[in-house]
């Protein structure tokens, strides 16, 4: 759903989201010690030279101060080796208090920004919406008219090319897989606790869900990684199971 | 005179040096905390020449300038055969405050530091004089986070278009190029650099350049700026002590500062130019985007301070811990009367 831009050339697109960025030389050695370093490079789109990490890094100073310091950040989230790497972009208030901006995931050595909840609700709408067209396009292109009989369709003239393409196009355009639902649904439970709803007039009902959101946002770490290890074990890419 | 010496208090010792011993003192009067700077007359001989000429400028040159970002000279007072200068009391200095590992120096804590020193400065400039010794040492720092520029005993008046300067001033490291090629003839530019150097300092924590010698220092210079030629620095030939040095590949300041945004590179850049007249003055540096920019300078109560002022806050602080630092010199002169 994002193409992704070759190497090294931002301003292509503003869009980061349409970015990734690699540097070759450094893609064998990667390892859990050193990917923060990697992410640092200069020419590295994605990593914003005045954050904290560089300062401590400039000025020498022991990377445990990073908790005492307040502005931009990185932190290495989550590691996988040798293949996944997650880093997170956050705003330090306090020693405890953080706000995420962004995380970024390097897969075999490639980064990327992994996008906001808004922009995928935004392409899968877009893409529901464009195939709903093409779907009504095409069946009003089978429908026929005739002022005695009135409306009907007719498969038969166009039969040969139009018939095959909907029913293959379908199963093919996979809305999401399991996995993909738990995430958002678990990440949806998180906003929701963090910027919780304003009351409804009917409380009893609302409750309930508001709940166990919260439940599944506290394993949510732990769940995250399995689940990521659970995805690179089950056979990838020809998953097709439940269309809605 | 009695009442001179009974209205400061003392209240520790707090460092010597080869021309003063200063004392931390109470003012009954006003019941400010001061410091008192004893200038020592020194051997008999030395005494025939008078008053010490560093001790003479501070007085000459203090007693006119009144600038909060300048140290105050509250005070002279003589006693027998001793002056004494009466000092607004600084708890700290930039030296200590760069060599403290335990404070993160932000790009809003330089702001404010450089902000500082440049505003201060600006005034000198403003009253035709140099300081000619600007170096973190001399950038004192009270408690509340004013800085003050400090130890005027190098200072002097400029613009006089015959008068041959020395260019035996300014502590090597953060000395201009043009006063290590030998000219008697400069102007401010030679204050713009060291405040150069100090900035590079404050980001780095380690000054910028290091030098060993006098020609040390220029390879130093020159290994980062490239070496400077008569296109870019017209009359460099015609300097006194001028030196063909074997040639550099200029390093990107960014390559250096990598933390640095492009803002804080482009007044680094103005401030450490080779050729002292295209160097920024203080008052085009001010203007520059840097100090309208966020992060806003942070506000002096919010500076961090060195750890043994934060445990005792107003117990241990030294106002020129140089003057401990040259305990050599101070031990030497223990015989002295006062």
């Amino acid at each position: 759903m994002m193409g992704a831009g070759r190497i090294g050339l931002p301003g292509i697109t503003d869009n980061p989201l349409s970015v990734s960025w690699h540097d070759s030389a450094w893609i064998p050695n990667l390892n859990t010690s050193n990917v923060m370093d990697y992410f640092s490079e200069r020419s590295n789109p994605f990593f914003d030279r005045t954050c904290n990490n560089e300062i401590v890094k400039m000025q020498r100073l022991n990377p445990d101060q990073l908790q005492n310091m307040t502005g931009l950040e990185y932190v290495l989230l989550h590691v996988q080796e040798p293949i996944l790497y997650v880093i997170r972009k956050q705003q330090r208030y306090s020693p405890q208090q953080v706000t995420s901006l962004a995380d970024y995931y390097i897969i075999a050595g490639t980064v990327y920004q992994a996008p906001d909840l808004a922009s995928v609700l935004n392409s899968r709408l877009l893409s529901a919406v464009h195939h709903l067209q093409s779907a009504f396009e095409t069946a009003s292109s089978f429908a026929r008219y005739h002022p005695s009989k009135g409306y009907s369709w007719d498969f038969k003239s166009q039969r040969g090319t139009d018939k095959a393409k909907p029913k293959e196009e379908k199963p093919r355009e996979e809305p999401s897989s399991l996995f993909q639902r738990q995430r958002v649904d678990m990440l949806l439970g998180e906003l929701i606790r963090k910027f919780p709803l304003p009351a409804p007039p009917q409380p009893k009902i609302q409750a309930p869900p508001v709940k166990t959101d919260v439940e599944n946002g506290q394993t949510e770490n732990k769940d995250i990684k399995t689940e990521i290890k659970q995805e690179k074990i089950k056979p990838p890419p020809e998953k097709k199971p439940r269309i809605n | 005179m009695i009442n001179k010496l009974k209205r400061y208090e003392k209240i520790e010792f707090l460092g010597e040096g080869q021309f003063a011993t200063v004392y931390k003192a109470k003012d009954i009067e006003t019941d400010n905390i001061v410091a008192v700077k004893k200038i020592k007359i020194g051997s008999r001989q030395e005494a025939q020449d008078g008053i010490n000429r560093t001790a003479l400028r501070e007085i000459k040159l203090l007693q006119e300038l009144h600038h909060k970002n300048l140290i105050g000279l509250l005070d002279v007072f003589g006693h027998m055969s001793n002056v004494s200068l009466v000092f607004d009391f600084m708890d700290t200095d930039l030296e200590v405050i760069i060599k403290d590992n335990t404070i993160i120096l932000t790009t809003a804590n330089i702001k404010s530091y450089i902000l500082q020193t440049i505003q201060g400065l600006e005034y000198l400039h403003l009253n035709w004089m140099l300081h000619r010794d600007l170096k973190p040492n001399n950038l004192l720092v009270n408690a509340a986070g004013v800085l003050k520029i400090g130890d005027f005993g190098l200072a002097k008046l400029f613009g006089s278009p015959n008068r041959i300067n020395t260019h035996q001033v300014v502590t090597r490291w953060y000395r201009a190029p043009e006063l290590l090629f030998g000219a008697k003839q400069y102007s401010t530019c030679i204050d713009m650099w060291a405040v150069g150097c100090i900035l590079a300092e404050l980001l780095l924590r380690v000054p910028l350049f290091p030098g060993e010698s006098d020609l040390d220092q220029l390879t130093k210079i020159f290994s980062v700026f490239g070496n400077p030629t008569e296109e870019n620095w017209p009359g460099l030939k015609s300097l006194s002590d001028f030196i063909e040095f074997k040639p550099f590949t200029p390093i990107p300041l960014k390559n250096i500062f990598t933390a640095a945004g492009d803002d804080l590179l482009d007044l680094l850049e103005g401030l450490l130019v080779l050729n002292p007249i295209k160097r920024k003055e203080c008052t085009e540096c001010l203007q520059m985007p840097f100090f309208s920019n966020k992060p806003a300078p942070t506000l002096g109560t919010k500076l961090p301070l060195p750890q043994n002022i934060r445990k005792t806050k107003e117990e241990k602080p030294s106002l020129k811990r140089k003057l401990l630092d040259s305990a050599e010199g101070g031990t030497l002169s223990k015989r002295l009367f006062f």
